[in-house]
């Protein structure tokens, strides 16, 4: 499960800190690394994609045990649950997870994931009208706010300070 | 800085294509495999190992550098750690943020409650939500010598350790493993302290100027041709604090235009240092000599950014004994580097400078290596000298040069005469000047506990980073609760330890680290290791997939290697 692509991010690392040195970005007292932002770190750990996996493998076991509910409506729920927190922590919290630099090997694991996740939903689903717009629509507003061309674009001035 | 995946145990330089080539500089051997290192001290007889010459001779001893690589169920079950704290995290602001549950930590005046906020709530989630559970293990107040034993003072927190109170009590005789004490001149007794508080009492405590005024003492010119003769350099100028010493210099040194080839895990001196100076900064790989050399090809080829001129200069930055992962820098290779392709090295010994080589002169020292080959040999007097304060040793124009242009010999209070007095005796005492052969003494036995207290430690399966001969024994805890576990276990069991968790370590690899001392006699190193194994039953951080073969009888020599049961 380890990523085998870390080489381009690394990469592409160490352009985006001498870019940042450049700038003469702030001190960080206490921390290990020169990076200005930790978070990228984060996302190419050891394990950290198996774990996301898992924690929406848990997340279905616990949708699952709900008794009233049936197959197709857990699957739509968890999609609409993980796109829901995804785009709550990765595009309404500011912060960013990349700093700047697109196509990381992380960005591609988090881009693929919802596509995954809803390739399997429409799957069970049985391709039903209602689920599909449902999940369709939810896809969507996870995919676009990723796209390069959208990064730092505030619609309606939403979440602009 | 992580070793390739594929269960390999020990650092395994990456061979990249076009890197090496016909007659060029080879990356130095690193004992990549342990059943080599085996069979390779199996076939060299014990007592020849020192001056078996490897790979042209770079290296006269073997290099053994290991950092296991995270098991992955240890690491998952650290991200659901983090995860569970995360949500009360969220759980617990929300009650603050609604009164429900009383709010220690700063906020505004209710007046000021409507202009741009003072206090970012959202960048101390991490301080307030995880670091306060655990505060109790940092900044412990001590009441005595830091030297092998240390006395603590006791202090209880009534409200989950917002606030502390000091019980009053003192727990004596704490086993100290966290001190930067490693030949053991932290003492209060002795040949040094009487030669401190004899200068006391002859030149006071304070120098009251700078060293470009009138601060300049006698003292100060003994210590620095005494630092310059320790080193085998031709000058060396010495500066209050070991911090100002990196950060104020390196500005002095480059500046706008010329490049800065910085490791990884540098420290934040040396980081704020290059930041100030103006340089370009780029950041090579822990200890690895592949992406040091492409760092360098890429700079003299492609030049600086845009206009493609040369760089001014090229400086390389590297630690002796990096403190958090316990590895030495590989200075052969970086010296071979620096020579092809006609850079400058500034080598940071702060904590290499008296713990490392066969009489205590660091790392050079310790690879057996020339002096002159470093431009810019930077020390500190903190951890091995029992003082304070921070070195630069080089060739004499340089240093003459750092005397008018730099910010902490023109601005900052010279050393104060006890502290110098401290250092000359201490250092005398290393070199065998002052007529015993108590330095040796120290030498010897730090390598002896640092070899002893490394090998127990992974015998009994624990992960351990770092360098075989280095005296920082990180040992690796990683989830976030065994952080504040094992500090109090500690204490409890009278032995303390510092623990480092984020953001001083990458987010899973928290760890205890121990500072071994020359002053620590196997009787303490026994009982640490004693409570180390039953607390590490207790907490369950036996993690090691790659257990080592125990010493049998064999009593304690240098040439004793690894040998491991894959």
């Amino acid at each position: 499960m380890a990523p085998a692509p870390r080489h381009p991010s690394r990469a592409l690392d160490l352009q985006l800190r001498t870019a940042a040195a450049e700038r003469g970005d702030r001190m960080n007292v206490g921390t290990a690394h020169s990076e200005v932002n930790p978070n990228t770190r984060v996302m190419n750990s050891r394990g950290i994609w198996l774990s996301y996996v898992l924690a929406i493998g848990l997340l279905h076991v616990v949708l699952l045990s709900i008794p009233f509910v049936s197959v197709p409506v857990v699957w739509t729920l968890i999609n609409l649950i993980h796109n829901m927190g995804m785009y709550i922590f990765l595009h309404t919290v500011k912060g960013t997870p990349y700093y700047g630099v697109q196509f990381t090997a992380s960005q591609k694991f988090l881009t693929i994931t919802p596509i995954v996740l809803y390739f399997l939903t429409s799957f069970y689903t049985k391709y039903d009208q209602i689920h599909f717009i449902l999940n369709t629509v939810s896809l969507m507003s996870v995919l676009i706010p990723k796209l390069p061309q959208l990064h730092g674009v505030r619609i309606f001035g939403i979440n602009k300070y | 800085m992580r070793p390739e995946p594929g269960g390999c145990c020990c650092r395994r330089p990456a061979r990249a294509n076009g890197c090496v080539a016909n007659g060029e500089v080879r990356n130095g051997y690193v004992r990549s495999s342990s059943a080599a290192a085996a069979a390779a001290a199996a076939a060299a007889a014990a007592g020849q190992i020192h001056h078996v010459t490897e790979n042209g001779g770079l290296y006269k001893r073997p290099f053994n550098e290991a950092f296991e690589e995270t098991p992955m169920l240890v690491a998952v079950l650290t991200y659901v750690g983090y995860g569970v704290l995360t949500l009360f995290g969220y759980l617990r602001d929300f009650l603050r943020h609604w009164r429900i549950e009383k709010c220690h930590h700063a906020t505004e005046r209710e007046e000021q409650k409507d202009f741009v906020s003072l206090y970012q709530d959202f960048e101390n989630f991490y301080t307030r939500n995880l670091y306060m559970r655990i505060r109790d293990n940092w900044n412990r107040p001590i009441c005595s010598v830091p030297g092998a034993k240390v006395d603590i003072m006791e202090r209880q927190s009534h409200d989950y350790n917002w606030s502390f109170k000091y019980t009053g009590n003192i727990i004596k005789g704490v086993i100290n493993m966290g001190s930067y004490n490693y030949l053991g001149f932290a003492r209060n007794t002795g040949s040094c302290q009487e030669a401190a508080a004899r200068i006391l009492e002859e030149y006071g405590a304070g120098v009251c100027s700078t060293r470009q005024e009138i601060g300049n003492l006698d003292k100060h010119e003994e210590l620095e041709k005494l630092v310059a003769r320790f080193l085998g350099v031709e000058a060396a100028m010495t500066y209050g604090m070991g911090f100002a010493t990196n950060s104020m210099n390196i500005p002095a040194l480059v500046g706008k235009g010329c490049l800065i080839l910085s490791d990884e895990l540098n420290h934040a001196s040396l980081v704020l240092g290059a930041r100030l100076s103006g340089a370009t900064i780029r950041i090579f790989k822990h200890n690895n000599m592949q992406s040091l050399e492409k760092l360098l090809k890429d700079a003299i080829v492609y030049g600086q950014p845009r206009t493609r001129r040369p760089w001014k200069k090229i400086l390389i930055l590297v630690e002796g004994i990096y403190s958090m992962e316990g590895s030495i820098v590989r200075l052969p290779e970086v010296i071979a580097l620096k020579k092809k392709y006609k850079a400058y090295l500034y080598l940071d010994e702060a904590h290499s400078i008296g713990a490392l080589g066969p009489t205590g002169r660091g790392v050079v020292d310790y690879f057996g290596l020339n002096p002159e080959d470093v431009d810019v040999m930077m020390g500190t007097f903190t951890k091995s000298f029992g003082a304070s304060g921070g070195y630069i040793g080089g060739k004499k124009e340089l240093i003459d040069y750092l005397r008018t242009h730099s910010h902490s010999a023109v601005y900052a209070t010279s050393l104060s005469p006890p502290v110098v007095e401290q250092i000359i005796t201490s250092m005398k005492c290393i070199m065998g000047q002052d007529g015993t052969s108590l330095g040796k003494e120290c030498v010897q036995q730090l390598a002896e506990n640092t070899r002893y207290f490394r090998r127990r430690l992974k015998e009994m399966g624990f992960i351990i980073y770092g360098n075989e001969d280095s005296p920082v024994v990180p040992l690796m805890l990683y989830m976030p609760a065994k952080i504040g576990a094992f500090g109090r276990e500690m204490l409890k069991r009278n032995i303390g330890v510092v623990v480092v968790g984020f953001p001083a370590t990458p987010i899973i690899e928290s760890r205890a680290r121990f500072c071994l001392s020359a002053a620590h006699t196997k009787e303490i190193l026994d009982t640490a290791l004693k409570e180390i194994d039953e607390v590490g039953d207790l907490l369950q951080l036996k993690y090691s997939r790659h257990r080592l073969v125990p010493l049998l009888d064999r009593p304690f020599d240098e040439t004793t290697y690894e040998e491991t049961e894959d």
